[in-house]
Protein backbone atom coordinates (compact mmCIF):
# COMPACT_ATOMS: atom_id res chain seq x y z
CA UNK A 1 0.00 0.00 0.00
CA UNK A 2 1.22 3.42 -1.09
CA UNK A 3 2.18 5.42 1.98
CA UNK A 4 -0.59 8.27 2.36
CA UNK A 5 0.36 12.03 4.13
CA UNK A 6 -1.70 14.57 5.07
CA UNK A 7 -1.49 18.07 4.04
CA UNK A 8 -1.40 19.72 7.17
CA UNK A 9 1.92 17.98 7.55
CA UNK A 10 3.15 19.34 4.46
CA UNK A 11 1.87 23.23 4.68
CA UNK A 12 -0.41 25.72 6.04
CA UNK A 13 -3.64 27.24 4.41
CA UNK A 14 -5.55 30.24 4.33
CA UNK A 15 -8.95 30.92 2.63
CA UNK A 16 -10.89 33.51 2.02
CA UNK A 17 -14.20 34.76 0.12
CA UNK A 18 -15.06 37.09 -3.41
CA UNK A 19 -18.91 36.07 -4.15
CA UNK A 20 -19.38 32.31 -4.38
CA UNK A 21 -15.53 31.90 -5.14
CA UNK A 22 -14.02 30.15 -1.84
CA UNK A 23 -9.96 30.59 -2.65
CA UNK A 24 -7.40 28.60 -0.50
CA UNK A 25 -3.67 29.79 -0.28
CA UNK A 26 -1.48 26.83 0.25
CA UNK A 27 1.79 27.38 1.55
CA UNK A 28 4.19 24.54 1.65
CA UNK A 29 6.57 24.60 4.70
CA UNK A 30 9.58 23.64 2.13
CA UNK A 31 10.20 23.98 -1.64
CA UNK A 32 10.18 19.78 -1.69
CA UNK A 33 6.90 19.74 -0.22
CA UNK A 34 5.67 22.60 -2.68
CA UNK A 35 6.93 20.33 -5.39
CA UNK A 36 4.72 17.49 -4.01
CA UNK A 37 1.76 19.53 -4.00
CA UNK A 38 2.52 21.10 -7.12
CA UNK A 39 2.13 17.39 -8.55
CA UNK A 40 -0.38 15.87 -6.74
CA UNK A 41 -3.07 18.60 -5.51
CA UNK A 42 -5.16 18.75 -8.95
CA UNK A 43 -8.49 20.36 -9.37
CA UNK A 44 -10.11 16.76 -9.50
CA UNK A 45 -8.43 15.91 -6.18
CA UNK A 46 -9.93 18.81 -4.48
CA UNK A 47 -12.94 18.44 -6.25
CA UNK A 48 -13.27 15.13 -4.58
CA UNK A 49 -12.35 16.13 -1.44
CA UNK A 50 -15.33 18.94 -0.83
CA UNK A 51 -17.93 16.68 -2.54
CA UNK A 52 -21.24 18.83 -3.40
CA UNK A 53 -20.22 21.54 -1.17
CA UNK A 54 -18.24 22.77 -4.37
CA UNK A 55 -20.00 23.11 -7.07
CA UNK A 56 -18.14 24.73 -9.66
CA UNK A 57 -15.20 24.55 -11.60
CA UNK A 58 -11.47 24.68 -9.11
CA UNK A 59 -8.60 26.26 -10.95
CA UNK A 60 -5.12 25.67 -9.34
CA UNK A 61 -2.12 28.71 -9.99
CA UNK A 62 0.96 27.76 -8.95
CA UNK A 63 3.04 30.85 -7.04
CA UNK A 64 6.77 28.95 -7.26
CA UNK A 65 8.25 33.01 -5.57
CA UNK A 66 5.85 32.06 -2.02
CA UNK A 67 6.38 27.77 -2.73
CA UNK A 68 2.50 28.25 -2.76
CA UNK A 69 -0.51 27.39 -4.39
CA UNK A 70 -3.48 29.34 -4.95
CA UNK A 71 -6.60 27.34 -5.04
CA UNK A 72 -9.72 28.75 -6.59
CA UNK A 73 -13.20 26.82 -6.74
CA UNK A 74 -16.53 28.54 -8.30
CA UNK A 75 -20.04 27.93 -6.60
CA UNK A 76 -18.11 27.05 -3.13
CA UNK A 77 -19.62 29.63 -0.95
CA UNK A 78 -23.88 28.66 -1.39
CA UNK A 79 -24.28 31.58 -3.42
CA UNK A 80 -21.90 33.92 -1.59
CA UNK A 81 -21.30 35.58 2.02
CA UNK A 82 -24.15 37.27 1.82
CA UNK A 83 -27.31 34.70 1.01
CA UNK A 84 -25.30 31.27 2.01
CA UNK A 85 -27.25 29.12 4.70
CA UNK A 86 -23.65 28.17 6.19
CA UNK A 87 -22.42 29.71 9.28
CA UNK A 88 -18.95 29.71 7.83
CA UNK A 89 -20.11 32.95 5.42
CA UNK A 90 -16.80 33.34 4.39
CA UNK A 91 -15.31 30.28 3.97
CA UNK A 92 -12.46 30.92 6.52
CA UNK A 93 -12.81 27.40 7.48
CA UNK A 94 -12.52 25.45 3.99
CA UNK A 95 -8.68 26.12 4.35
CA UNK A 96 -8.63 24.12 7.47
CA UNK A 97 -10.85 21.57 5.71
CA UNK A 98 -8.58 21.04 2.87
CA UNK A 99 -5.94 20.52 5.24
CA UNK A 100 -7.20 17.31 6.53
CA UNK A 101 -6.54 15.68 2.87
CA UNK A 102 -4.55 12.83 2.55
CA UNK A 103 -2.15 12.66 -1.15
CA UNK A 104 0.57 9.84 -2.07
CA UNK A 105 3.69 10.66 -0.49
CA UNK A 106 5.82 9.56 -3.33
CA UNK B 1 16.59 58.01 -0.61
CA UNK B 2 12.85 59.20 0.23
CA UNK B 3 10.95 56.66 2.12
CA UNK B 4 6.99 56.93 3.38
CA UNK B 5 5.65 55.20 6.40
CA UNK B 6 2.05 54.07 5.85
CA UNK B 7 0.01 51.95 8.41
CA UNK B 8 -2.98 49.76 8.46
CA UNK B 9 -6.08 50.90 11.31
CA UNK B 10 -9.03 49.15 10.65
CA UNK B 11 -9.86 46.17 8.48
CA UNK B 12 -13.72 45.86 8.88
CA UNK B 13 -16.52 47.70 10.50
CA UNK B 14 -16.25 46.50 13.58
CA UNK B 15 -12.53 46.33 14.49
CA UNK B 16 -10.76 47.84 16.98
CA UNK B 17 -9.36 51.10 17.29
CA UNK B 18 -6.32 50.87 19.77
CA UNK B 19 -3.57 49.04 16.89
CA UNK B 20 -3.93 52.27 14.85
CA UNK B 21 -3.28 54.61 17.57
CA UNK B 22 -0.79 52.48 19.06
CA UNK B 23 1.12 52.76 14.61
CA UNK B 24 0.57 56.40 15.02
CA UNK B 25 2.12 57.29 18.26
CA UNK B 26 4.80 54.77 18.24
CA UNK B 27 5.14 53.53 14.41
CA UNK B 28 6.29 57.04 13.05
CA UNK B 29 3.91 56.73 10.13
CA UNK B 30 2.63 59.77 8.09
CA UNK B 31 -0.21 57.86 6.61
CA UNK B 32 -3.38 55.52 8.08
CA UNK B 33 -5.86 53.92 6.34
CA UNK B 34 -9.31 52.60 7.38
CA UNK B 35 -11.06 50.01 5.78
CA UNK B 36 -14.45 49.81 6.71
CA UNK B 37 -16.57 48.63 3.85
CA UNK B 38 -17.14 44.77 2.89
CA UNK B 39 -19.35 43.26 -0.33
CA UNK B 40 -22.53 43.63 1.54
CA UNK B 41 -22.11 46.68 3.62
CA UNK B 42 -22.67 49.23 0.56
CA UNK B 43 -26.47 47.41 0.85
CA UNK B 44 -27.05 48.07 4.52
CA UNK B 45 -26.06 51.57 4.54
CA UNK B 46 -28.19 52.59 1.64
CA UNK B 47 -30.97 51.77 3.53
CA UNK B 48 -29.85 53.79 6.68
CA UNK B 49 -29.75 56.43 4.33
CA UNK B 50 -33.23 55.88 2.24
CA UNK B 51 -34.49 56.28 5.92
CA UNK B 52 -32.10 59.49 7.18
CA UNK B 53 -30.26 61.12 4.64
CA UNK B 54 -27.99 62.20 7.16
CA UNK B 55 -27.20 58.58 7.69
CA UNK B 56 -25.26 55.76 5.90
CA UNK B 57 -21.66 56.05 6.86
CA UNK B 58 -20.12 53.72 8.99
CA UNK B 59 -20.70 55.04 12.48
CA UNK B 60 -17.32 53.79 13.82
CA UNK B 61 -16.08 56.43 12.05
CA UNK B 62 -17.42 58.65 15.38
CA UNK B 63 -15.43 56.85 18.06
CA UNK B 64 -12.31 55.87 15.11
CA UNK B 65 -11.88 60.27 14.89
CA UNK B 66 -12.49 60.95 18.44
CA UNK B 67 -9.51 58.22 19.11
CA UNK B 68 -7.27 58.98 16.07
CA UNK B 69 -7.49 62.70 15.31
CA UNK B 70 -5.77 64.31 18.91
CA UNK B 71 -3.07 61.75 18.03
CA UNK B 72 -2.49 62.25 14.14
CA UNK B 73 -2.73 65.71 14.62
CA UNK B 74 0.29 65.77 17.18
CA UNK B 75 2.14 63.39 14.96
CA UNK B 76 0.85 65.10 11.67
CA UNK B 77 -0.57 61.87 10.17
CA UNK B 78 -3.04 62.02 7.87
CA UNK B 79 -6.02 59.69 8.01
CA UNK B 80 -7.25 57.58 4.56
CA UNK B 81 -10.81 55.84 5.80
CA UNK B 82 -13.57 54.93 3.14
CA UNK B 83 -16.08 55.09 6.21
CA UNK B 84 -18.05 57.26 4.01
CA UNK B 85 -19.75 54.31 2.62
CA UNK B 86 -23.41 55.44 1.03
CA UNK B 87 -22.74 59.01 2.07
CA UNK B 88 -18.86 60.20 2.16
CA UNK B 89 -20.25 64.05 2.47
CA UNK B 90 -22.36 63.42 5.34
CA UNK B 91 -19.14 61.75 7.21
CA UNK B 92 -17.68 64.28 6.24
CA UNK B 93 -20.29 66.98 8.40
CA UNK B 94 -19.43 64.30 11.43
CA UNK B 95 -15.93 64.36 11.16
CA UNK B 96 -15.84 68.12 10.71
CA UNK B 97 -18.01 68.28 13.65
CA UNK B 98 -15.48 66.34 15.90
CA UNK B 99 -12.60 68.11 14.89
CA UNK B 100 -14.30 71.56 15.69
CA UNK B 101 -14.73 70.31 19.55
CA UNK B 102 -11.07 69.58 19.61
CA UNK B 103 -9.94 72.96 18.25
CA UNK B 104 -8.43 71.98 15.05
CA UNK B 105 -9.41 74.60 12.97
CA UNK B 106 -7.46 74.82 9.86
CA UNK B 107 -8.01 71.53 9.60
CA UNK B 108 -8.68 69.76 5.71
CA UNK B 109 -11.25 67.05 5.44
CA UNK B 110 -10.84 65.91 1.25
CA UNK B 111 -14.09 63.88 0.77
CA UNK B 112 -14.02 61.41 -2.32
CA UNK B 113 -17.27 61.31 -4.37
CA UNK B 114 -18.54 59.89 -7.75
CA UNK B 115 -18.83 56.08 -6.59
CA UNK B 116 -22.30 56.12 -5.73
CA UNK B 117 -24.26 55.04 -9.25
CA UNK B 118 -27.12 54.10 -7.56
CA UNK B 119 -29.03 57.59 -8.67
CA UNK B 120 -27.17 57.12 -12.49
CA UNK B 121 -28.60 53.41 -13.34
CA UNK B 122 -32.15 54.70 -15.54
CA UNK B 123 -29.24 56.90 -17.37
CA UNK B 124 -27.09 54.34 -17.95
CA UNK B 125 -30.39 52.23 -19.07
CA UNK B 126 -31.37 54.66 -20.91
CA UNK B 127 -27.52 54.84 -22.76
CA UNK B 128 -27.70 51.49 -23.54
CA UNK B 129 -25.43 50.09 -20.89
CA UNK B 130 -25.62 46.47 -20.16
CA UNK B 131 -24.65 44.91 -16.98
CA UNK B 132 -23.40 41.31 -17.68
CA UNK B 133 -23.25 39.34 -14.32
CA UNK B 134 -19.24 38.23 -13.68
CA UNK B 135 -20.32 35.18 -11.75
CA UNK B 136 -23.03 34.02 -13.71
CA UNK B 137 -22.84 35.47 -16.90
CA UNK B 138 -26.84 36.60 -17.32
CA UNK B 139 -26.54 39.34 -19.78
CA UNK B 140 -28.09 42.42 -17.71
CA UNK B 141 -30.27 43.18 -14.68
CA UNK B 142 -33.46 43.29 -15.73
CA UNK B 143 -34.08 40.62 -13.28
CA UNK B 144 -33.61 42.18 -10.32
CA UNK B 145 -33.42 45.92 -11.34
CA UNK B 146 -36.58 46.82 -9.31
CA UNK B 147 -34.78 45.27 -5.87
CA UNK B 148 -31.39 46.86 -6.32
CA UNK B 149 -30.55 48.62 -3.22
CA UNK B 150 -26.90 49.22 -3.64
CA UNK B 151 -24.36 50.27 -6.84
CA UNK B 152 -21.09 51.38 -6.29
CA UNK B 153 -18.05 50.89 -8.39
CA UNK B 154 -14.87 50.19 -6.90
CA UNK B 155 -13.22 53.33 -7.53
CA UNK B 156 -9.32 54.28 -7.50
CA UNK B 157 -6.52 56.52 -5.80
CA UNK B 158 -7.39 59.65 -8.18
CA UNK B 159 -9.37 61.66 -6.09
CA UNK B 160 -7.68 60.48 -3.20
CA UNK B 161 -4.34 62.18 -4.59
CA UNK B 162 -6.25 64.87 -5.61
CA UNK B 163 -7.50 65.54 -1.84
CA UNK B 164 -3.63 65.00 -0.91
CA UNK B 165 -2.30 67.43 -3.11
CA UNK B 166 -5.04 69.69 -2.11
CA UNK B 167 -3.70 69.67 1.53
CA UNK B 168 -6.28 67.02 3.04
CA UNK B 169 -5.62 66.12 6.88
CA UNK B 170 -8.14 63.71 6.62
CA UNK B 171 -9.57 61.48 3.48
CA UNK B 172 -13.42 59.96 3.47
CA UNK B 173 -14.88 58.03 0.69
CA UNK B 174 -17.24 56.12 -0.33
CA UNK B 175 -16.72 52.47 -2.12
CA UNK B 176 -12.91 53.36 -2.71
CA UNK B 177 -11.20 49.96 -2.57
CA UNK B 178 -9.51 49.02 0.58
CA UNK B 179 -6.67 49.02 -1.86
CA UNK B 180 -6.35 53.02 -3.21
CA UNK B 181 -6.55 54.12 1.03
CA UNK B 182 -2.89 52.85 0.26
CA UNK B 183 -1.55 53.38 -3.27
CA UNK B 184 -3.16 57.06 -2.96
CA UNK B 185 -0.62 58.33 -0.22
CA UNK B 186 2.22 56.54 -2.43
CA UNK B 187 1.47 57.48 -5.50
CA UNK B 188 0.79 61.56 -4.41
CA UNK B 189 4.46 61.03 -2.16
CA UNK B 190 6.80 59.62 -4.76
CA UNK B 191 5.13 61.63 -7.87
CA UNK B 192 4.36 58.44 -9.81
CA UNK B 193 1.70 58.92 -12.66
CA UNK B 194 -0.92 56.22 -14.43
CA UNK B 195 1.47 55.75 -16.99
CA UNK B 196 4.18 54.40 -18.58
CA UNK B 197 7.00 54.04 -16.63
CA UNK B 198 4.88 53.36 -13.38
CA UNK B 199 3.14 50.77 -13.68
CA UNK B 200 5.28 48.06 -11.91
CA UNK B 201 6.06 50.60 -9.31
CA UNK B 202 1.87 50.73 -8.86
CA UNK B 203 1.91 47.08 -8.89
CA UNK B 204 4.36 46.89 -6.15
CA UNK B 205 2.06 50.16 -4.16
CA UNK B 206 -0.67 48.03 -4.88
CA UNK B 207 1.09 44.65 -3.77
CA UNK B 208 1.81 46.31 -0.42
CA UNK B 209 -1.53 47.83 -0.11
CA UNK B 210 -2.96 44.22 -0.38
CA UNK B 211 -0.39 43.06 2.70
CA UNK B 212 -1.62 46.32 5.27
CA UNK B 213 -5.17 46.83 4.08
CA UNK B 214 -6.39 43.74 6.65
CA UNK B 215 -4.99 45.23 9.45
CA UNK B 216 -3.20 42.17 12.05
CA UNK B 217 -4.13 39.66 9.33
CA UNK B 218 -0.38 40.26 8.03
CA UNK B 219 0.50 40.57 11.56
CA UNK B 220 -0.12 37.98 13.39
CA UNK B 221 -4.21 37.26 13.55
CA UNK B 222 -5.97 34.57 11.68
CA UNK B 223 -2.39 33.28 11.57
CA UNK B 224 -1.38 29.49 10.96
CA UNK B 225 1.77 30.75 12.91
CA UNK B 226 -1.05 31.49 16.11
CA UNK B 227 1.50 29.66 18.50
CA UNK B 228 3.76 31.78 17.96
CA UNK B 229 2.20 35.19 18.74
CA UNK B 230 3.13 36.09 22.01
CA UNK B 231 0.72 38.30 24.38
CA UNK B 232 -2.39 37.26 22.42
CA UNK B 233 -4.96 39.98 22.62
CA UNK B 234 -2.20 42.44 22.51
CA UNK B 235 -3.08 43.42 18.69
CA UNK B 236 -0.30 44.78 16.11
CA UNK B 237 -0.94 46.34 13.22
CA UNK B 238 1.10 45.96 10.25
CA UNK B 239 3.40 49.24 8.45
CA UNK B 240 5.01 49.07 5.72
CA UNK B 241 8.25 52.18 4.83
CA UNK B 242 8.21 51.94 1.23
CA UNK B 243 10.89 53.45 -0.81
CA UNK B 244 11.10 55.76 -4.32
CA UNK B 245 12.12 52.44 -5.77
CA UNK B 246 8.78 50.77 -4.50
CA UNK B 247 10.91 48.25 -2.54
CA UNK B 248 8.73 47.87 0.94
CA UNK B 249 9.99 46.87 4.66
CA UNK B 250 6.88 45.53 6.16
CA UNK B 251 7.00 45.49 10.38
CA UNK B 252 5.05 46.17 13.42
CA UNK B 253 5.77 48.30 16.44
CA UNK B 254 8.73 46.62 18.87
CA UNK B 255 7.62 45.24 21.33
CA UNK B 256 4.96 41.83 22.92
CA UNK B 257 2.36 41.05 20.91
CA UNK B 258 1.79 40.67 16.81
CA UNK B 259 4.16 38.91 14.47
CA UNK B 260 5.73 39.63 11.09
CA UNK B 261 7.28 37.37 8.94
CA UNK B 262 8.10 36.12 5.68
CA UNK B 263 5.21 33.38 6.71
CA UNK B 264 2.43 36.09 7.94
CA UNK B 265 3.21 38.24 4.61
CA UNK B 266 3.08 35.01 2.58
CA UNK B 267 -0.62 34.13 3.92
CA UNK B 268 -1.89 37.73 3.30
CA UNK B 269 -0.48 37.45 0.05
CA UNK B 270 -2.49 34.62 -1.22
CA UNK B 271 -5.23 35.60 1.13
CA UNK B 272 -8.54 36.65 -1.22
CA UNK B 273 -6.86 36.51 -4.27
CA UNK B 274 -7.95 34.67 -7.67
CA UNK B 275 -5.29 34.56 -10.80
CA UNK B 276 -2.29 35.99 -8.27
CA UNK B 277 -0.78 36.64 -11.72
CA UNK B 278 -2.90 39.55 -12.06
CA UNK B 279 -4.37 41.11 -9.11
CA UNK B 280 -6.75 43.39 -10.75
CA UNK B 281 -7.04 46.78 -8.88
CA UNK B 282 -8.71 50.17 -10.11
CA UNK B 283 -5.13 51.69 -9.92
CA UNK B 284 -2.86 48.88 -11.38
CA UNK B 285 -2.40 45.14 -11.78
CA UNK B 286 -0.05 43.72 -9.99
CA UNK B 287 1.70 40.33 -10.08
CA UNK B 288 2.10 38.58 -6.65
CA UNK B 289 3.88 36.18 -8.19
CA UNK B 290 6.76 38.15 -8.70
CA UNK B 291 7.05 39.56 -5.04
CA UNK B 292 10.34 38.23 -3.47
CA UNK B 293 10.04 38.43 0.57
CA UNK B 294 13.32 38.25 2.27
CA UNK B 295 12.91 37.93 6.75
CA UNK B 296 15.82 40.90 7.50
CA UNK B 297 15.37 41.57 11.07
CA UNK B 298 12.72 40.03 13.75
CA UNK B 299 9.12 41.36 13.10
CA UNK B 300 10.76 42.86 9.42
CA UNK B 301 10.45 41.33 6.19
CA UNK B 302 11.62 42.87 2.85
CA UNK B 303 8.93 42.80 -0.43
CA UNK B 304 10.95 43.92 -3.41
CA UNK B 305 10.69 43.23 -7.28
CA UNK B 306 6.95 43.79 -7.85
CA UNK B 307 5.60 43.55 -11.19
CA UNK B 308 2.58 45.22 -12.12
CA UNK B 309 0.71 46.14 -15.66
CA UNK B 310 -1.54 48.91 -16.58
CA UNK B 311 -4.88 49.49 -14.65
CA UNK B 312 -7.95 47.67 -15.68
CA UNK B 313 -10.11 49.93 -18.80
CA UNK B 314 -13.54 48.90 -16.66
CA UNK B 315 -14.03 49.04 -12.93
CA UNK B 316 -15.59 46.49 -10.59
CA UNK B 317 -19.14 47.57 -9.83
CA UNK B 318 -21.07 45.49 -6.64
CA UNK B 319 -24.77 45.88 -6.87
CA UNK B 320 -26.82 44.73 -3.77
CA UNK B 321 -30.37 43.47 -4.42
CA UNK B 322 -33.44 42.37 -1.75
CA UNK B 323 -33.57 38.50 -2.52
CA UNK B 324 -35.44 37.37 0.68
CA UNK B 325 -35.05 36.43 4.31
CA UNK B 326 -33.40 34.10 6.53
CA UNK B 327 -34.87 32.48 9.54
CA UNK B 328 -32.16 30.97 12.03
CA UNK B 329 -32.22 28.91 14.86
CA UNK B 330 -30.10 26.77 17.31
CA UNK B 331 -30.38 24.19 20.12
CA UNK B 332 -27.93 22.09 22.08
CA UNK B 333 -28.18 19.41 24.03
CA UNK B 334 -26.34 17.19 26.85
CA UNK B 335 -25.04 13.62 26.76
CA UNK B 336 -26.12 10.83 27.41
CA UNK B 337 -26.82 10.76 23.74
CA UNK B 338 -26.22 13.86 22.91
CA UNK B 339 -25.47 13.14 19.04
CA UNK B 340 -28.55 10.68 19.24
CA UNK B 341 -30.89 13.26 20.30
CA UNK B 342 -29.92 16.27 17.92
CA UNK B 343 -30.40 13.36 14.99
CA UNK B 344 -34.15 13.11 16.72
CA UNK B 345 -34.87 17.01 16.69
CA UNK B 346 -33.55 16.83 13.04
CA UNK B 347 -36.55 14.41 12.56
CA UNK B 348 -38.63 16.43 14.68
CA UNK B 349 -37.79 19.58 12.97
CA UNK B 350 -38.37 18.35 9.44
CA UNK B 351 -41.56 16.63 10.37
CA UNK B 352 -42.67 19.95 11.57
CA UNK B 353 -42.00 21.55 8.41
CA UNK B 354 -44.40 19.60 6.32
CA UNK B 355 -46.82 20.05 9.09
CA UNK B 356 -46.55 23.70 8.59
CA UNK B 357 -46.42 23.48 5.36
CA UNK B 358 -43.63 25.36 5.00
CA UNK B 359 -43.18 27.60 1.96
CA UNK B 360 -38.81 28.19 1.94
CA UNK B 361 -36.56 28.22 -1.26
CA UNK B 362 -33.28 26.35 0.97
CA UNK B 363 -32.85 24.54 3.99
CA UNK B 364 -29.56 23.97 6.18
CA UNK B 365 -29.54 21.88 9.44
CA UNK B 366 -25.77 21.39 10.73
CA UNK B 367 -24.59 19.23 14.06
CA UNK B 368 -22.47 21.63 16.07
CA UNK B 369 -19.03 20.49 16.84
CA UNK B 370 -19.58 17.95 14.10
CA UNK B 371 -20.23 19.44 10.80
CA UNK B 372 -20.88 23.36 11.04
CA UNK B 373 -17.35 24.22 9.48
CA UNK B 374 -16.04 21.29 7.83
CA UNK B 375 -19.21 20.28 5.73
CA UNK B 376 -19.32 17.62 3.69
CA UNK B 377 -15.43 16.99 3.80
CA UNK B 378 -16.18 15.23 7.48
CA UNK B 379 -17.32 11.71 8.02
CA UNK B 380 -21.17 11.53 9.02
CA UNK B 381 -22.21 10.64 11.33
CA UNK B 382 -19.01 11.38 13.06
CA UNK B 383 -16.91 7.73 14.65
CA UNK B 384 -17.31 9.59 17.79
CA UNK B 385 -20.34 10.04 18.13
CA UNK B 386 -22.01 8.04 21.16
CA UNK B 387 -18.68 9.78 22.98
CA UNK B 388 -20.16 13.29 22.62
CA UNK B 389 -20.72 14.76 25.45
CA UNK B 390 -22.72 17.43 24.03
CA UNK B 391 -24.05 18.33 20.78
CA UNK B 392 -25.79 21.34 18.68
CA UNK B 393 -28.04 21.63 16.08
CA UNK B 394 -28.58 24.63 13.54
CA UNK B 395 -31.79 25.23 11.53
CA UNK B 396 -31.58 28.31 8.85
CA UNK B 397 -34.13 28.25 5.84
CA UNK B 398 -34.04 31.04 3.35
CA UNK B 399 -37.64 32.19 2.72
CA UNK B 400 -39.40 34.44 -0.10
CA UNK B 401 -41.27 36.62 2.75
CA UNK B 402 -40.44 38.21 6.22
CA UNK B 403 -43.08 36.33 7.64
CA UNK B 404 -42.51 32.72 6.50
CA UNK B 405 -38.83 33.58 7.65
CA UNK B 406 -40.68 34.57 11.33
CA UNK B 407 -42.72 31.04 11.23
CA UNK B 408 -40.22 28.59 10.72
CA UNK B 409 -37.31 30.40 12.74
CA UNK B 410 -39.29 29.25 15.38
CA UNK B 411 -38.71 25.74 14.84
CA UNK B 412 -35.48 25.37 16.44
CA UNK B 413 -36.80 27.22 19.27
CA UNK B 414 -39.90 25.00 19.87
CA UNK B 415 -37.23 22.19 20.29
CA UNK B 416 -35.94 24.02 23.36
CA UNK B 417 -39.43 22.23 25.10
CA UNK B 418 -40.28 20.59 23.02
CA UNK B 419 -37.15 18.15 22.58
CA UNK B 420 -35.52 15.44 23.77
CA UNK B 421 -34.82 16.49 27.60
CA UNK B 422 -32.06 18.30 28.70
CA UNK B 423 -32.37 20.74 25.75
CA UNK B 424 -30.40 24.10 26.34
CA UNK B 425 -31.08 27.36 24.35
CA UNK B 426 -29.69 31.02 24.16
CA UNK B 427 -31.45 33.61 22.76
CA UNK B 428 -33.59 33.67 19.31
CA UNK B 429 -32.29 34.93 16.37
CA UNK B 430 -34.05 38.02 14.72
CA UNK B 431 -34.95 37.54 10.89
CA UNK B 432 -32.43 38.95 8.65
CA UNK B 433 -32.80 40.07 5.05
CA UNK B 434 -31.14 38.74 2.04
CA UNK B 435 -28.98 41.15 -0.01
CA UNK B 436 -27.77 39.08 -3.63
CA UNK B 437 -24.43 40.09 -4.93
CA UNK B 438 -24.79 41.27 -8.68
CA UNK B 439 -21.05 41.91 -9.46
CA UNK B 440 -20.15 43.86 -12.83
CA UNK B 441 -17.96 45.84 -14.60
CA UNK B 442 -18.32 49.46 -16.04
CA UNK B 443 -16.09 51.40 -18.71
CA UNK B 444 -13.83 53.76 -16.61
CA UNK B 445 -14.46 56.43 -18.34
CA UNK B 446 -18.61 56.32 -17.07
CA UNK B 447 -17.47 56.91 -13.66
CA UNK B 448 -15.60 59.94 -13.01
CA UNK B 449 -14.78 60.86 -9.65
CA UNK B 450 -14.44 64.03 -7.88
CA UNK B 451 -13.45 65.43 -4.34
CA UNK B 452 -13.80 68.65 -2.40
CA UNK B 453 -12.48 69.95 0.42
CA UNK B 454 -14.16 70.85 3.56
CA UNK B 455 -11.81 73.33 5.98
CA UNK B 456 -13.08 73.38 9.64
CA UNK B 457 -13.25 76.73 10.84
Amino acid sequence: MKKKIMLKDLAYARSGDKGDIVNIGVMAFSPENYQLLKKKLTPEKIKEHFGSDVKGDVVIYKMPNLNSLEIVMNGALGGGATRTLALDQTGKAKGQSLLYMEIDAD
Amino acid sequence: MKTVKIGSGSASWGDMMEPGIDLIEQGDIQYLGLDHLAELTLSILQRWKAKDPKKGYIPDVIPFMKGLLPPARKHGTKILCNSGGANPEAAGEVVAQIAKEFGMEGLKIGIVLGDDLLPRLKEFKDQGVKFENMETGEEDIDRVADRIVAANAYIGAESIIEALEAGADVVITGRASDNALYVGPLMHEFGWKFEEPYWDKIGAAVTIGHIIECGACSSGSMSSQWRKVDDPGNVRNPMAEVDENAAAIISKIDGPGGLVNSGTVKEHLVYEVHDPYNYLMPDGIADFASAKLEDIAPNKVRVTEIKGKPRPEKLKVCMGYREGFIGEGQVWFPGPDAFEKAQWAEKWARRRLEIMNAQYDELRIDYMGVNILHGNTVPFPPPYAKDMYECGLRFVVRTKTYEEADRLKRIPTWLWTHGPVGSACGQPLPVRPVIGLWPTLIPRELVPTRMVIKEVK
